[in-house]
């Protein structure tokens, strides 16, 4: 039996036990999409549903997405891999869940593949891990040995770049933008309602896809996930016209980490970097 | 003609509006670039302020706060230390020049530092040129 068969196995086994016990009251998990290539997140409340679960390398999406969706005191179980178990982390520490009503089904996996590709997922889009930061239970075998590298080389290019170079690339990335929000949907940390973009007072942009807007959306958004992004990839993947979001959010999250000492997402004791200060702060940082 | 630039300030009320207030007071000459809009305090920045001057034009950015440890709110500067660190980060990687943004801590008795800091700044963002990276293009 493959890695990704046991990983199924024991998914289905431990969502039955944990619905059947009453332990929990949904498990959020993968579910067949039209077909075996492109499963979809499905939520089910029922033992006998948990036939239906699947796992193999196309299932990609963070689930940590829906979780700020349930009430409090709702149980919950959800299976995470290891950016996603960043992403339950960093909701843990602004509050949004709580952990005592969360089951952690923890997937150790690497490689995996593209929705929309097929191929295997370059790992310098994503954070690069094989282990969840924080599970109850393991579904698979702890993965030993995975060298992944920094997270952060492929950003080499653009930071020798110069600053008008950037902007030039940039410009032509953002300008492919349609305004579907398909990045936001897709993040776990995009939970705010309603988002800035959608306020109307301040109107930050146009309703209308015009390149001064999508300037305004990115680039706020990218500072409102500031010391937030757990470098999942969701956004990237789910981009319709395919701009490289995770380069920006990288870069963000490198410079938080100079800055700050201090990831997204590792540490449920940690307070998260922007709403913080520390002693250790200078005045270096604005230079 | 001589290019001038358009200056975006945001000055905290506590310390360096008062700063400003007190440059003027005591009549010191310095350069009429800043427009400056005054905030309760440095920490209710907003980087899509930053973000939107440019693009509508502003060639520098100048933002004023009270000196760390010195914040009329306890703690307001400490935040916005760190919220305005990543926004300069975010500007340069999006393809601004850093320059063009400028943060520092004037208190309310440093009237000669604001006369100097403008002065300063307006001759950076002067070689600078006009900022034309984030400014919207009207056709």
């Amino acid at each position: 039996m493959t890695a990704m068969k046991t990983i199924e196995e024991n998914l289905k086994k431990e969502a039955r036990r944990l619905l059947e016990s009453g332990e929990v009251a949904v498990v959020i998990a993968y579910g067949r999409g039209f077909d075996e290539n492109h499963p979809m997140p499905c939520a089910i409340t029922k033992a006998e549903e948990t036939e239906g679960l699947v796992f193999n390398e196309y299932c990609t999406f963070n689930l940590a997405r829906y979780l700020p969706k349930y009430p409090p005191k709702t149980r919950i179980a959800v299976a995470l891999k290891a950016a996603d178990s960043r992403a339950v982390v960093q909701l843990i520490q602004e509050e949004k869940v709580r952990r005592e009503d969360l089951v952690l089904l923890g997937i150790p996996v690497t490689g995996m593949k593209d929705q929309k590709t097929g191929e295997t997922i370059d790992n310098r889009t994503t954070c690069n891990m094989a282990n969840p930061v924080l599970f109850d239970v393991l579904l698979g075998d702890e993965i030993h040995g995975f060298k992944g590298g920094s997270p952060y080389d492929v950003l080499e290019k653009l930071e020798s770049m110069s600053e008008d170079e950037r902007w030039a690339f940039w410009e032509k990335e953002f300008e492919k933008c349609i305004r579907c929000f398909a990045c936001r949907k897709a993040c776990p940390m995009c939970y705010c309602d309603p988002c800035f973009m959608d306020a109307s007072r301040p109107r930050w942009a146009d309703k209308s896809p015009t390149p001064d807007g999508h300037l305004m959306y990115h680039l706020t958004r990218f500072y409102h996930l500031a010391g937030r992004c757990v470098d999942c990839g969701e956004c990237s993947r789910a981009c319709p016209v395919d701009i490289p979001l995770y380069l920006f959010h990288k870069k963000v999250a490198k410079e938080c980490e100079a800055m700050f000492k201090q990831s997204a997402g590792m540490r449920i004791e940690d307070k998260p970097a922007m709403v913080n200060y520390g002693n250790q702060d200078s005045d270096e940082m604005l230079r | 003609m001589d290019f001038e630039p358009k200056i975006l300030g945001i000055a905290c009320n506590w310390c360096t509006y008062t700063g400003a207030d007190l440059a003027g007071t005591t009549r010191l000459k310095y350069p009429q670039n800043v427009r400056t809009v005054r905030v309760m305090c440095s920490s209710r920045i907003n980087p899509s302020f930053i973000i939107r001057a440019f693009q509508l034009g502003a060639d520098g950015v100048l933002v004023g706060g009270c000196h760390p440890g010195d914040c009329h709110y306890g703690t307001g500067n400490l935040y916005a230390r760190r919220k305005l660190a990543v926004t300069k980060k975010i500007l340069e990687f999006a393809g601004m020049n850093p320059k063009r943004f400028r943060v520092e801590w004037i208190s309310a008795s440093e009237g000669a530092k604001y006369a100097q800091v403008v002065e300063e700044f307006t001759g950076d963002v002067k070689a600078l040129g006009p900022q034309t990276t984030f400014k919207i293009k009207k056709d």
